[in-house]
Parts: C-alpha cells; structure tokens; sequence
C-alpha cells in the first residue's frame, strides 16, 4: 500500500473545503436574504449535485473543461489553467460536487437568526461587511462547522466525479476512492481494505466530532 | 353616573377656586371646582357644559320645601322603584331631566316613597364634576 | 424639529392597507404610538429607521433631510442617527453585556459614553455576562443602553416593556425616561398599556388602519371628555360584579386594584380588559399620613 493516495485525498479535501468555505459564505447569504425571482433557480442549482449522478456532472466538466473546447483553450491560453486531468480540476470539481453540504447549513443557520440581528447592527451603524463577519458569521458557528466538516468528508468520499475529469494519475489525481477501485479491479483485496477502513475510520471520526460538539458546547452559543 | 347637561350662567372664582351656576333646562344648579376659567378654557359663561354626579350621591326628601343646606334642589317625581336588600334604585323625573337616586331600602320605606311620590333631589356643590 | 410626512402600502392580513403619516413635532418631545396590533405602528419605525421604504415621503430630522422620495434621497440605517429598541431586544448572542455597547460604538466614540450608560442602566455587574444568561428585565436594560451609546436623534422603542412583569416595567419605565431627559433625546415610544403612555409622553399619536386618527396629550386622547375631577386615574376593567341594585367595578390602576360603584347603565357597557377613566372630586378622598 501506498500513502500518496491517502494524502492526496486528504489535501484535496482540505483546498476544497477552503474554496468551498470562500464561495459558500456570498452564496449562502445572498440565498438567506436575497426576494429576486431567479432565486428557486439558483437554489435548484447549488441543489442538484445532491440527486445527479456524480458521473454526469464529472462527464459535463470534461467535455467543457477539455482543451479542444473553447472555454478549455481559454483559460489554458490566460491561466495557463489545464482543469481535465489535474489537480487543480479535481479541486473545481469537488467545489461544484460539495457546494450544497456547504452552502445549505450555512444558509439555513442565517435564515435561523433573527433578523433584527443584522437589523440592529445596521441601526447601530455598521456596514454590510462588518455585520457579516461580527455578528452574523458568529453566532452560526456550529453551521459552519457543520458546513465544513460535511464538504470535508463529502469531498474524501468522492468517485464518480474525480474518475471521469481527474482519472487515475498516481500522486496527481489519484485519490483514495480510486486507489481502492484500481486495487479491487486489479484483485488485490487487502491493499483496497487497508485503504478502505482508513477511510472509514476516518471519516467516521470526523463526523462523530460534528454531532459531539454540535450536539453540546455550540447549542447554547446561537439559541 | 348621572349626566345633565346647561349653560353656564355665572362664574365667581377665588383664589383657585371657582363656583359654577349652570341652567339645566330651567333650574340652576351650582357646582364648585377647582379650576378658573384661566386653567379650564371650557369655564366661560354661555358655554354649554355636562354635570356629572354620582347616584349615591343623591339625596332625596320626601315632599318639596325643606330646609337643608344643599343648593342643588331639583323637584321631580319617582317614575321606578328597584329595591334590593339594603339599597335601592330610584329613577326620577325632574325638571333638570331624568336622574337616578341610590339610597339605603330603609330611607325609601320610612318614607314610604313609590311609583309617583313627589320628591326634591338634592346634590351637594361639591359633589358635582363638570365635563366639556 | 421632525417632520415625517410619508406613504407606505403595506400588506396587513386582513388585505393591503396604505400607512399615510403627516406629523410634525418639536426635538425633545416624548411621542407614544397607540393602536391596534396590524395598524402599521412598528412599520412606521422602522420607516424612520431606514429598515423599511416608505413608497414617498420626506422625513426631515433637526434640518437633517433623511428621506425625500422627489429628490431620491433616503438614507441608509448606517447614515441616521437612530436608537431603535427591537421587540426581541436584537442583542448580539456572541458578545457579553459590555461588548454590545462597545459594538456600537462609532470609530472614534468616547468609551466613556459605554461605562456611563452601564452605570445609568445599573448593568456594572453584569458587564462579562453573555445575554443569554440574564432577564428579560436585565436584556431590556443592556439593549436600551446599547441603542443610546451613538447618542441617537431619535430614539425609538418598539413595545419595549410588554414582556416584562409590573415592577420590572415601571423600573425600565424611570430608565428611559431618566435617558430621554439627561440627553435630551427626542423619543417614539409604541405602547398598548395607557398608564405606561400618560406617564411618560408629552404626545399620542393614535393609529388606526394606517391612519393617524388623533395626534394630542394623552389626557386629551385618552379621556375622551375631559371632567374636572382632580381625581383621576386610568385603568383596566379586571372585574365586574352586581350587588342588588348596583354593580361594583374593580379596576387596575398600576399595581393596585380599586373598586368603584357604577350604575347599571354604565357598567352593561363595560367589559373586561375595558381602559377607563375613574375619577372623582378631590373634595371626596380623605388623605391620611402613614407613619
């Protein structure tokens, strides 16, 4: 067995929870405040990686992201940015395949807030800005947290995403799921079960973390 | 609570004190107040002014001359008796209007007043509000 | 001087009602909002706020022009002097008593306006202690001194007290009257309790469907004929009894219930939870000194 894939997996989860974390927070708020009719659309969007099959959403991100289509020449061209086969890819793909475990704790802690909150901040003379990141952001902690943690495990988790736009390069993109998948297709059982029940443990702890904390010390901060 | 209403007719203040003569239809009544006509704008002699004052407060004597300190003496006639076991209810038609009279069931069978007698209500100065 | 003169459609359950206001009142003046739930009352704070668009209008605050719809002015919340008293209190969950006055503080505010208002509000022990962990009454103080440390034009109470119990609301009551007139603060006050409103307002402003149906002193607006009786209270029916030929009423004046002696014709017209007047000649009452 080797670690590059556990690493590689775990690195990958980490920069995409950061991005994630970074387009949720807007995302989120605008989606809590915002009464624009095009609203159900975007929910519907931030949404769908949730019942689509990850393949398909793996197989749309190929086909755009290719080098011989014209948004994959483009960003190649200005950014030197290749997204099909990289790492870099596969975190993109992760942010798109995780966003609704992000976005929706993080939304649904903000429509949980009393709105006089952020009413009273304004009155008080405070921006936007200042609101968001003094009041609002505090007192949803435990959904971040929730947010976080879930788009973390969601993103260790990942196949179908990964197999169809990152393939199956050893320390590129070559993550965990996929390890065990080459392992088990190649009949080498206990590679893929040692990889497989470091996962599990692993994921099993992250999340057990959630519904401790979550479930004691962060109640009483938000109600 | 009884309510009558006139017109001022005269106004002597002292002090921040003011007497009050009101013409109910005919008969003056006096009710003193502690206002002047500088405190309450509604003091103005031809204005037209409520008297308000309190059934228990009104004293009924049987026949119509006495001799009694009150200044407000209105001559009328009982129109109903409700009695109750200590007190009644008398409603009387006087020439100031309709008023009503609370007085202990005793005072009505001493006097042996019903439907008809000719009674005086009498209300003290003091007892009388004045209302705009 | 304030001047608020604006138009609001609102949508109210029973149907869209119009919020059409034109008052114009004297700084330092103490203004209570009386109306029915569903009036527009607290729309019209938070009109003044900023937190809600009046459709057109001008609100004008001591030559301070905040909204003038025909010239597309309308200031922001961040940009009006306000105090506003939420209903829910709106303290910040995630800071102790003293961090929300800090909170409120403006850039270079003087600190000093934080520890005076802890000590007018008598909150100086409760400084560290997070809001969750106080009264209703505790919450109600920290909030009030939190919306007067920007030392507001306007400072304006959204049923500030109903929550609270008698003694805690007669307290919060000397609070806010104790703020309005160390700083002259000009005040808008919504309250439901009329012995609340004839304590502490210069003027009423009664509201009905969005209409401004009378703008007074209270004892104009409240005792619909004034009497002369100097003796006078206002309360609330809380019993109704008939003892042979007359009826006894008790009534709830502040914390003490009296009674008094109606006659039938006055009291088949009285309900319980009715406001009324109770007067009296101040030649009735005997005074007596208690040692």
């Amino acid at each position: 067995m080797e670690w590059g894939p556990l690493i590689l997996t775990f690195k990958l989860a980490f920069v995409a929870t950061l991005f994630l974390l970074i387009v949720s927070i807007p995302l989120a708020y605008w989606l809590a405040y915002s009464k624009t009719k095009i609203k159900p659309v975007i929910e519907t969007l931030v949404s769908m990686p949730l019942v689509l099959p990850p393949t398909v959403i793996g197989f749309y991100l190929l086909v755009a992201f290719s080098p011989s289509s014209t948004l994959g020449e483009w960003l190649d061209q200005w950014f030197r940015l290749q997204l099909v086969f990289s790492f870099e890819g596969l975190v993109f793909a992760s942010v798109i395949y995780s966003l609704p475990f992000m976005v929706h704790p993080i939304q649904s802690g903000l429509s949980n807030l009393s709105p006089s909150l952020k009413e009273a901040s304004y009155v008080l003379g405070k921006s936007r800005t200042q609101t968001l990141f003094k009041i609002l952001l505090p007192n949803i902690k435990s959904s971040l947290l929730t947010g976080i943690v879930l788009a973390f495990a969601h993103t260790i988790g990942e196949f179908g995403v990964v197999l169809m736009i990152g393939g199956n390069i050893p320390d590129k993109t070559r993550v965990a799921s996929i390890a065990i998948y080459d392992q088990v297709e190649s009949l080498n059982y206990g590679a893929a079960n040692t990889y497989s029940i470091i996962l599990f443990a692993l994921t099993f702890l992250i999340l057990l973390m959630v519904y401790l904390v979550n479930g004691k010390q962060l109640k009483p901060f938000w109600k | 609570m009884n309510n009558l209403s006139g017109q001022i007719e005269q106004i002597s203040t002292e002090g921040n004190l003011s007497l009050v003569q009101v013409n109910c239809e005919g008969t003056m009544l006096s009710a003193i107040v502690i206002e002047t006509p500088k405190t309450a704008p509604y003091l103005r002699v031809g204005n037209h002014v409520n008297l308000v004052f309190k059934e228990t407060e009104v004293v009924l004597g049987k026949g119509l001359h006495h001799q009694v300190s009150m200044q407000n003496k209105l001559p009328g006639k009982v129109v109903s008796v409700e009695s109750g076991k200590l007190l009644s209810r008398l409603v009387l038609d006087t020439t100031a209007g309709q008023i009503i009279s609370v007085i202990t069931t005793n005072a009505v069978s001493n006097l042996s007043l019903k439907k008809g007698s000719e009674v005086m209500a009498m209300i003290k100065t003091n007892e009388i509000m004045l209302s705009s | 001087m304030i001047e608020l003169a604006f138009y609001k459609k609102l949508n109210s359950p029973s149907g869209q009602m119009k919020l059409e206001l034109d008052l114009t009142f004297e700084a330092g003046t103490f203004l209570s909002v009386y109306g029915k739930s569903g009036a527009g009352k607290t729309s019209i704070l938070r009109i003044l706020a900023g937190l809600l668009n009046a459709d057109a209008g001008r609100i004008a605050v001591n030559n301070n022009l905040w909204l003038e719809t025909s010239k597309g002015i309308n200031l922001k919340s961040q940009k009006r002097k306000v105090g506003f008293l939420f209903q829910d209190y709106a303290l910040f969950p995630n800071m102790s008593v003293e961090e929300n006055l800090r909170f409120a503080l403006e850039k270079n505010g003087d600190p000093k306006i934080v520890s005076d208002l802890i000590a007018l509000t008598e909150l100086g022990d409760l400084r560290q202690h997070k809001p969750t962990t106080l009264s209703g009454g505790q919450q109600q103080r920290v909030a009030l001194a939190r919306a007067l440390v920007r030392q507001p034009e306007l400072l304006m109470l959204d049923e500030p007290l109903s929550a609270l119990d008698q003694e805690m609301r007669v307290k919060l009551q000397d609070y806010i009257l104790e703020a309005h007139r160390t700083w002259n603060l000009t005040t808008i006050m919504i309250s439901h309790d009329i012995s609340e409103i004839f304590k502490m307002s210069d003027q009423v402003l009664m509201l009905d469907e969005g209409k401004m149906i009378k703008y007074a002193p209270p004892h104009e607006v409240f005792a619909q004929k004034s009497v002369s009786g100097k003796f006078q209270f206002t309360g609330e029916v809380v019993g109704i009894e008939k003892e042979e030929v007359i009826y006894i009423i008790t009534v709830l004046i502040g914390k003490d219930a009296v009674k008094v002696v109606a006659d039938e014709n006055e009291a088949t017209k009285l309900q319980l939870g009715d406001k009324v007047l109770v007067a009296s000649k101040a030649f009735n009452p005997i005074i007596k000194k208690l040692s």
